[in-house]
This record gives C-alpha cells, structure tokens and sequence, in this order.
C-alpha cells in the first residue's frame, strides 16, 4: 500500500492551497493600500482645488490597480493548485479501487430487512438508543423486539463488570434446564469468581462458609476444581504469591463474561457474534477476488447477472467456515446428496460418480488415482461430515 | 468462463497430484493477514475521495467569491474615474466603502481558509486512519469499519438523526461524511415537499461537472415544474415556460420534450397511461432518487449504499446449499430469514478445494485435526473423538445416530 505517497501528494495539495490563499490575501492588501492612499490624497487636498485634480488621482488609482495585474497574479497559484488537486485525483484512482461497486449485481435489497438488520445489529451490540432511533426514524416498530431480550443480557453483563454476580445467578436458575443441555459449567465458574473474590476480600473464614454453601453442590463431578479452590484456603492474604496466583488473573472474568454472552446469545436462538459483523467482514475479504472476476467478465454482463454460481472461489478465512465442503480431487465438483462422497478402502476419498467412471460402471475393479492401490465399487462406503 | 486467467485461480490444483501426503483438507492457503488487509484497505477510495471532492469544492467556491469581489472593487473605481462630475465628498464617501468592502472580503477569506482547514484535516484524518490499521488493533478497527458502513447507509436513506448519534457516540464524525449529505438533505427535503428552486440552485452551483457528465437532471427538474403548471391550468404560464427553460433541452431531449407538451392537450385528470404516469406523485420521487444519484455521482461515491455492496459480495461468498439445511449453525448469518432472502437473488459460491468442518466442534479439519470416519461413515474431527473417548473410557457415541463403538475402531480419511 502506497500510503505514504498518498499522504505527500495531499501535502503539496494543502501547500498550494495555503500558496493560493496567501496570494490573495496579498492582492486584497495591496488593492486596499492603492485606495486608502489615494483616500489620504484626496483628503489632505486643498478645499480650495480644482475638481480637476480629483479626476486625476482616480485615473491614476485606475491605472495603478490594473497595473497590479489582479488576474495575472492570482491566476498562477490557482493553476498550480488545480493541477495539484487533479492529480491527488489521479493517484487515488491508481492507488485504490476507484469503483467497488463494478461487482455489484442489480438486483434490489428490501430495505425493511436491511433496517431490521442494523437494529438488530445495534441492539445485540448493546448499543439500545441507536437501535430505538432507527426504529423510529425508519419506521420499523417490530424490528425492536430484540431489543427487549439483549436488555436483560447487558443488564446481567454491566453486573458482572463491578463483579456482582446476583443477576447472573438468577438467569442461570431460571434457565437450568436449558443450560444443561449446553453442558456448561457457567454456574461453577462464576461461583469460582465469587469464592476468590471473597478470599482476597474477606478472608478465609468467608470464603470457607460461601464454599460449603455454594461449591460443594459441584463436588461430585468438577472434583478437581473444589480441590484445588479449598487448596487456595491455606493461602489466603497471600494468594499472590502461591501456587494459586493462577486463580487471580483477570482473564477468567473476561472468559466468564465471553462464556456468558455465548450462553445468552444460544438461549435466544441467536448467533455469538453479530451476522451482520460476520456478513460485512466476509465481504471485506471476497470482494477484491470478486472485483477482479466483474473485469475479466466485464464484457459479459449477461452472464454476470444470471450465473447460479460463482466460476471462482472467495477465499475466506476458516472463521467463516461453517459447513462441510467436500470437492472431489478428480472431478472438482462439489459433492451433494446425488453425488456424496466415498471412502475407498486406501481412505482415500472421491465423489461417487468419479468412482463410478473408474470402475466402468461398477464393472470391475480400479486403481486409486492417489495410490496405486486396488478397489471395487463394493468396497467403498459413503461418507457423512 | 477460464478461472485459470484470474489473479486468484489455482491453476497448479487443476490435476491431481502424485503423492498425496496423508492430510485432510490441505491446498489452501488463505491470504496471509496483512495481504488481506492491503486489499481491503484498496476498497476505501469513497472513503478518501468524498472530502477531498468536499474541500475542493470549498476551494474553488472560495476563489472565486474573492476573485468575483476584487474584480468587482477595481471596477467601481474605473467607473468612479470615467464619470463626471464628482464631487469629493462623493469620491471620499465611494472610496471608504471600496475599503470597507475589501476588509469584509479578508474576514471572508480568512473565514474561508478556516473551513478550508477544517476539511483538509478531516482529509487527513481518513488518511491517518487508513494508515493506522494493523495486525494488534484489527478488530477494533474492523469494528469501526462497520459503523463506517452503517452510517453511509443511514445517511443515503435519510436517517440522519441515527446517522449522527452512531458517529457521535463512537466518536468516528471525521470518518464519516454527515455535512456533505447535509448539503443533500436541504435539496431533499425540498423535493419531498414538492419545491424545486433548491434543487435548481444546486444543479447551476454544479453547473459545469453536470454538463460534463451528461447529466439531465436539471431538465427533469424543469419537466416537473411545467406538469405542474399544467395540473394547475396555468396553460399560458406553462407555455411561457416551456419556450424559456424546456427548448434549450429540444436538441438532446426531443421525445421526453414533445411527450410533456402533450399534457397541455390531456390535462392532469387524464386516463391516457403515458400521460397520467406524469401526473403521479411518485414522479417525486422519481426526482429524489435521481437526484441521490447526481449527489453520489459528484463526489465519487458508488451509487449503492457501501453496505448493499459488502452483503453482497459477503452472502455470495457464504451462500451453499448447506445454509438452508435444517441444522445449518446459528453462527452462520444465512441460517436467518433475513440474510436468506438477501442472499436469495445471489449466486452459490465456489470451492476448489475441500473444507470440512466437524460436526461437533465447528472447527476445520485439516492437517493438525485430521477427519475419523466411525463405522457407519460419520466423519468428526480427531480433537472432538479425543476429547469424548478419553471421558467415556475410550468409548465414542456418534451424536447423530446413536452408534457406540470403540476409538480404536475409527480410521483416519485422507482428503487431498
Ligand atoms: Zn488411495
């Protein structure tokens, strides 16, 4: 990235613009000066003079106010101004994509499901009074229905940052059942907080009666965890400086709060991170191959707006890896229900209907084009990712 | 279609190779980090051309009003000079306006070069921002990417109060170009009330880069105008205007000419098609896109809001037939209505290459967490089969069928 040429093209930019503003300044001065000594001629004149004299200090101010060459003067800093801004132009026109939207298929975005989007968006961000605003302002009273239920969780997490862990109690056994079938251990963790919170506060005594009443429910099954939490008793008021310091680091709140928020987030039926994010990042990363597919096929407007499906692939990072692709290594096709994917007796794997070409039609037995190994049609089995 | 002639095809995967080494999903390598965020930086030329095309505008606006007054002061005193009998006082009392005149215009100037100032920081704001992206501050930077987007599209959809408080409250107002669409909303809001005159004044403020770009704007604007003299009856008024603003249209615009003149014969009650699409109120707004459309034209911003652009190359590059499986995750955007009706008008994407993903983890098997095939064909990641044989005194329980069988009954699938 070119930045920095960017940057020292917009430089001489402002300079000639400072160039140009200075000069005009000057020809505002200096046509002023003309005047106001001609006004001091005129003044200090004898009452008692001709009118004569008085037409000829005006022709001579007249003549000296073209001879400053007003145009001329202020003329050159403005050309080199205008070529300075036109090229910035230029150079960012080279330097970046001077028109994403080349990619842009013409097809219409329902704008009641974009501002449903973005308010969901803004409410699951906590972001409540933007979302209420948008709501209003475009006019979509149901789109703030999210907005109630992300309330509750940025009302429990806001707790959960001055470290009371009341509310996030309270959700957890109001939802029990549901959290069961997470298999999380959210309760023990902010019970473990808590317990170490108590410790370096309160001591040892308060801490042993908050963990008879509190862990000992999650001995049977996390008894490594009580076991090493009763440990940390010994160490009380000097926690930091035991085998336990582990114990105190912030991380676990932050992990605890991500830990929450994805529960929350499950519970509501709703995505960890924001779709919309997700969407717009995805974008970010496929739009310069997308880019350089709408100019190879500029000419093929027709086909750009019709095709079922990419020619080339957007790579995206494996954060936006969200279901099984199997591509057959011989055919290059994606497999489908029609056309699954098989498991040859080497392990290797083909898509059956390349499996079907090498046997002839189940006909007789073939070779692995990865391995020389042997195999028949039976011997293959289908694969489920 | 030749993918091999693109930059990005992988045209060494097109045969399969030889020895194969016993990994899963291998062949792809994704951008590193930082080529990606190059790329991606590419992208932002709205984002540094809108105010530089604003302080341009400041510039050349400036200019001229000195240029125009100082031509206008040294006139004065030509014509002082060529008149007659004058007396001194009138001479002094002339002069010491010229001189009150020229120092209005340095407060002018200097005021000028103040918001011209102002605009070249902001200028320089974008470029600093730009600058500032790398790999420790990516997310947050990410983050304010998405409110950048979010806000363009408010303001092209005129939601301006919500525009200005997201810019407001993340504290991004250099980023984002809210007081040039506030030039666009005193225009707008004008054509929603059905009055022209600030939209006339706009297009001569712009006169030469309209013209320069075809533009016929100003004649729809004037075409407005005359159907509405006509609704009103006002035929003679209407005719008037006609000769004097539409004819100078007739060279490049004949048929949209002769097709609005006809109304003077139908009137606005008319049941003629052609004609009664004229009277319509939503040739208002008709107007208000077009106009929407010159506004982003001239100051180089693309014609679709940013966010209408990034979804669709996002959900095209997302968009599999897996998404509208029952069991799609709700991580993925597309298993929402919503997304799915986005994405609906949009192309599958493409793989060149395997990417398996278990079932139970969500993370990709690949090299490091090669793919187990149970039994029965279901295929999970070796992190996940681990993890549950080593609770499970080695025993493993396909989560989709029910199926127990033993860890060491599973074999690991080579995927090339
Ligand atoms: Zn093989």
């Amino acid at each position: 990235m070119e930045l920095s040429t960017v940057k020292d093209a917009f430089d001489r930019v402002t300079k000639k613009q400072k160039l140009s503003c200075s000069k005009s300044q000057e020809v505002i001065d200096q046509v002023g000066l003309e005047i106001e000594q001609t006004l001091t001629k005129i003044q200090s004149v004898d009452d008692t003079s001709f009118p004569i004299d008085l037409k000829s200090i005006l022709a001579e101010l007249k003549v000296k106010l073209n001879a400053i060459g007003l145009q001329s003067q202020l003329e050159g800093p403005q050309k080199e101004l205008n070529s300075n801004l036109s090229k910035y132009l230029k150079l960012l026109e080279k330097v970046f994509n001077p028109d994403i939207s080349k990619a842009y298929r013409n097809v219409d975005f329902d704008h009641h499901i974009l501002n449903q989007i973005i308010a969901s968006h803004l409410y699951r961000q906590g972001l409540f009074d933007l979302g209420d605003c948008l709501v209003n302002e475009a006019g979509e009273p149901e789109a703030s229905a999210l907005g109630s239920q992300f309330l509750e969780m940025y009302q429990i997490l806001e707790a959960v940052r001055i470290k009371n862990i009341e509310p996030a109690l309270k959700w957890i056994s109001a939802n029990r059942e549901a959290l069961k079938q997470n298999s999380t251990s959210l309760e023990l963790k902010l019970h473990r907080l808590q317990f170490v919170e108590i410790l370096q506060k309160k001591g040892r005594a308060d801490a042993l009666v908050y963990a008879r009443t509190h862990l000992a429910p999650f001995a049977s099954i996390h008894l490594d965890e009580i076991q090493k939490l009763m440990g940390s008793l010994l160490w009380a008021g000097k926690l930091e400086k035991s085998p336990y310091a582990e114990l105190l680091i912030p991380a676990h709140w932050d992990n605890m709060t991500e830990e929450l928020t994805r529960q929350f987030c499950s519970l509501l039926g709703q995505s960890y991170q924001s779709p919309l994010t997700v969407a717009i990042a995805a974008g970010v990363e496929g739009l310069p191959t997308l880019l350089k597919l709408a100019n190879v096929m500029a000419a093929k407007k027709q086909e750009w707006q019709a095709m079922k499906q990419l020619p080339v692939p957007l790579e995206l990072g494996k954060e936006f890896q969200f279901h099984s692709i199997f591509v057959c290594p011989v055919s290059r096709e994606q497999a489908s229900e029609e056309n699954p994917p098989m498991l040859m007796p080497c392990l290797h794997v083909l898509c059956k209907q390349s499996i079907m070409k090498l046997s002839k039609s189940s006909t007789r037995s073939f070779k692995c084009p990865y391995c020389p190994a042997d195999a028949s049609v039976a011997q293959c089995r289908q694969l489920y990712f | 279609m030749e993918m091999d002639s693109l930059p990005n095809g992988n045209s060494a995967a097109a045969s399969p190779p030889q020895n194969p080494t016993p990994a899963a999903a291998g062949g792809m390598t994704p951008f590193p980090k930082l080529t990606q965020l190059t790329e991606a930086l590419k992208l932002e030329h709205q984002f540094l051309r809108v105010p530089f095309e604003h302080y341009k505008k400041t510039i050349r606006t400036n200019h001229r009003a000195v240029e125009k007054e100082i031509t206008s002061v040294i006139s004065n005193v030509a014509d002082v000079s060529d008149s007659e009998n004058f007396s001194k006082d009138d001479a002094v009392n002339h002069l010491t306006s010229l001189v009150s005149r020229l120092q209005g215009l340095k407060r002018k100037l200097e005021e000028g070069s103040r918001t011209e100032h102002l605009q070249a920081q902001k200028c320089r704001a974008r470029l600093n921002h730009l600058e500032s992206a790398d790999a420790e501050n990516l997310a947050e930077w990410n983050n304010t990417r998405v409110k950048r987007i979010l806000v363009d599209y408010m303001l092209r959809m005129s939601y301006y109060e919500t525009a200005e408080k997201l810019a407001e409250s993340s504290n991004i107002q250099d980023l984002v170009d809210i007081e040039v669409f506030q030039e666009a909303k005193k225009v707008i809001d004008a054509l929603q009330n059905k009055e022209v005159a600030p939209a006339l004044a706009w297009c001569s403020d712009n006169k030469s880069r309209l013209k320069k770009s075809k533009s016929k704007f100003e004649f729809q604007l004037r075409l407005q105008e005359f159907i509405e003299l006509v609704r009103g009856e006002n035929n003679l008024r209407a005719i008037t205007y006609a000769r004097k603003y539409l004819a100078p249209w007739g060279a490049t615009h004949m048929k949209e000419l002769q097709r609005v003149m006809a109304t003077l014969a139908f009137k606005s009650n008319t049941e003629c098609t052609t004609y009664k699409a004229l009277f319509e109120p939503k040739q208002w707004d008709f107007l208000v896109d077009q106009f929407k459309q010159e506004f982003c034209k001239l100051y180089g911003m693309t014609l679709e809001p940013l966010l209408n652009i990034y979804l669709q190359a996002g959900l095209s590059a997302l968009n599999t037939p897996y998404c509208y499986e029952d069991d799609c995750t709700k991580e993925d955007p597309l298993s929402q209505e919503s997304f799915r009706k986005l994405a609906s008008p949009l192309p599958y994407s493409k793989q060149h290459h395997s990417k398996l993903v278990c079932y139970i983890t969500k993370e990709l098997m690949d090299t490091e967490n090669p793919p187990q095939v149970l039994p029965n064909g279901y295929v999970y990641s070796t992190k996940a089969l681990e993890e549950m044989a080593k609770k499970n005194n080695g025993k493993i329980t396909c989560p989709r069928t029910g199926l127990v069988c033993n860890y060491s009954d599973l074999v690991k699938a080579y995927i090339s």
